[in-house]
């Protein structure tokens, strides 16, 4: 990011010096055609993205401050809203989901990725075997979660597998109180080799001659990884954390659709804030509670926002240039 | 290869054997679920295992017809497409202004685009749904893909700023030279050059409306609006009350699943390049 930064600014120093009274020979009619299309050929996006993006945020941030059901007047509630949230047991225990999920998800996929990366490093037939892993991430995640209602069934084939192997008495995968980590076993499983795939990327990126200059030295595999590897991805990884916390905050088809057999919702005790927002945005029975939601909501987002911050700082390294 | 590599260690032996054996689950598991979509419902709970020796088709029939499959496909193929054209068309010029332009508020602007990125959908689905509605767009295909429209354009404009800077300024500089203007040379110049990032910026634009599913089902609700993954979600919800049929059940998934393996197969590389390489830059 830092190094980009410093490009920016001396390509910008260069564009101002356009505008100078003596511009660079063969520069100046580009220079100057550019400037006037910029804001013809930017229009458009920034056009959508505001309508469609940052008007819909702002219209959230301040329906929280209120009561409403989406068709009667509005009733001005202030921060009650997060008030009531923090109140409501469903929530907490919500929040208590999304975090497990953004946090020991987090930590067990870029564990596994990163094994999984400097095992398909060393393997033959390696671009087959990193096609097959990064798949399930293409795939609407409703179909794993329909797929493991037969899959864990009482009756279903990891059980006879289980029994076959000895195994008689497998627990109950798809009880209530093991929704939630099932969930998020499958997660780590389809995001696993998403990951592992981004940071093979970054790797293979890495000039060879280091590690040939790391070994001359007399480094083992270790500090090779721990002295080369490491240090040449960190951007890549902290880029990934912040893919992680986003995507991670706004799960929802595998929450709603999990087991395949549940009821009209899946049980409170598996849900997300997404998952929350939903059912108080659109319930099937009880009113909207609109201003509840978009607070629910809200408070995704500043999460979003403050692990984004502290990752960016936990993760911040001096650029390397190579 | 280097020696390296011949001199195995053990623990590495059995790490890469753990591998292949996740690998081929994988395989097994999405076999396992096209085979399952031909077999019938009792047959799946009583043997779990079973080969379709009589390929049920009525599987098929039966999501198509009952559960609205084929129009929700057309839908989605519908909502995806246009949806996807629509973003890098928007997005392109943007990119390429602000991959050339870097001065402060060019700067500005990708920073505000980029922390869209950030933004998880569930903040903007109350909002968009009263939008939606009040321009009575709700429950239609044209509001679907201005939602999908919108929430596209952080990742695209930020993928396409990648391309744009990756491609060599002397072009525009040859071109400009000989007398063709900005937009000619957006247009006969770096697109023809960019054509790889754009064709890749559609193609993620388009797996990610083909699977998205919150929006969808809060926007669309009429059986012939909606798109595949809300059309699934009712049959299962139905599927409740009537009984499972997992094998139309099954069926149901396949036909989100399938072109997502075609999808795979045929340009899979190019998606994985898109969704690694793009992501870092």
């Amino acid at each position: 990011m830092s190094t980009a930064t410093i490009q920016d600014s001396s390509r910008a120093r260069r564009s101002r010096g356009g505008s100078a009274p003596r511009p660079p020979v063969g520069a100046a009619p580009l220079e100057r055609s550019r400037r006037r299309m910029f804001w013809a050929f930017t229009a458009p996006a920034v056009l959508v993205y505001f309508v469609l993006f940052l008007v819909p945020v702002g219209y959230a941030a301040w329906t929280s401050l209120y009561k409403w059901d989406g068709i009667g007047p509005k009733k001005w509630k202030g921060l009650k809203n997060y008030q009531t949230l923090w109140q409501d047991p469903t929530f907490r225990h919500s929040l208590t989901n999304t975090l497990k999920i953004l946090v020991v998800g987090g930590v067990l996929t870029f564990a596994f990725a990163f094994a999984l990366m400097l095992i398909l490093r060393e393997m033959n037939r390696k671009l087959f075997a990193r096609s097959v892993l990064f798949f399930p991430c293409l795939v609407n995640a409703m179909v794993f979660g329909i797929a493991a209602g037969i899959l864990f069934s009482p009756t279903g084939p990891v059980d006879k597998i289980l029994e076959a192997l000895g195994w008689s008495h497998p627990p109950q995968w798809l009880a209530t109180q093991h929704l939630s980590t099932m969930i998020l076993g499958t997660l780590i499983w389809t995001a696993t080799g998403y990951y592992s795939a981004i940071l093979m990327a970054a790797v293979d990126q890495i000039p060879e001659y280091l590690y040939e200059a790391a070994e001359l030295d007399g480094a083992n595999a270790f500090q090779r990884f721990r002295h080369v590897t490491l240090p040449m991805c960190w951007d890549v990884i902290s880029v990934c954390a912040v893919l992680w916390t986003v995507s991670s905050v706004k799960i929802f088809e595998l929450i709603l659709m999990y087991g395949g057999s549940s009821g009209s919702q899946p049980p409170a005790g598996s849900w997300n804030t997404a998952m929350y927002v939903y059912t108080e945005a659109f319930p099937t029975a009880s009113t909207p509670q609109l201003g509840l939601a978009t607070a629910a909501a809200l408070v995704s987002l500043f999460m979003v926002i403050i692990f984004t911050v502290v990752l960016r700082r936990l993760l911040r390294r001096d650029p390397i240039e190579y | 290869m280097t020696p390296r590599r011949k001199a195995r260690s053990l623990p590495m032996r059995i790490a890469t054997g753990v591998v292949w054996v996740v690998v081929a689950a994988d395989i097994v598991l999405v076999g396992w679920i096209l085979l399952t979509s031909l077999r019938s419902g009792t047959d799946i709970l009583n043997h779990p295992f079973g080969v379709p020796t009589h390929p049920k088709f009525s599987n098929y029939s039966k999501v198509f017809s009952d559960g609205g499959f084929g129009q929700a496909a057309l839908n989605s193929v519908l909502v995806a497409v246009l949806s996807s054209v629509l973003a890098v068309a928007v997005a392109a010029p943007c990119a390429y202004a602000l991959a050339r332009r870097r001065n402060r508020v060019s700067g500005a602007m990708s920073m505000t685009f980029a922390m869209g990125l950030g933004v998880p959908g569930q903040v903007m689905v109350v909002p968009l749904f009263i939008g939606m509605a009040k321009v009575n767009l709700d429950d239609s295909q044209p509001g679907l893909i201005l939602v999908y429209l919108g929430l596209a354009m952080p990742f695209t404009v930020y993928l396409l700023t990648g391309f744009f800077s990756g491609i060599p300024q002397v072009l525009e500089e040859a071109a400009v030279l000989d007398g063709a203007g900005a937009v000619r040379t957006f247009t006969r110049v770096i697109l023809p050059v960019a054509r790889g990032g754009l064709v890749t910026a559609f193609l993620l634009q388009f797996i990610s409306a083909w699977n998205e599913t919150l929006f969808a089902i809060v926007l669309t609700h009429s059986q012939d609006k909606v798109t595949l993954p809300v059309a699934l979600s009712d049959f299962v919800q139905e599927a409740q009350l009537n009984g499972l049929d997992w094998g139309a059940m099954f069926a149901g998934v396949c036909v989100v699943l399938a072109p997502m393996i075609a999808l795979f197969s045929w340009l899979g590389s190019r998606i994985i390049q898109g969704m690694t390489v793009g992501i870092g830059k």
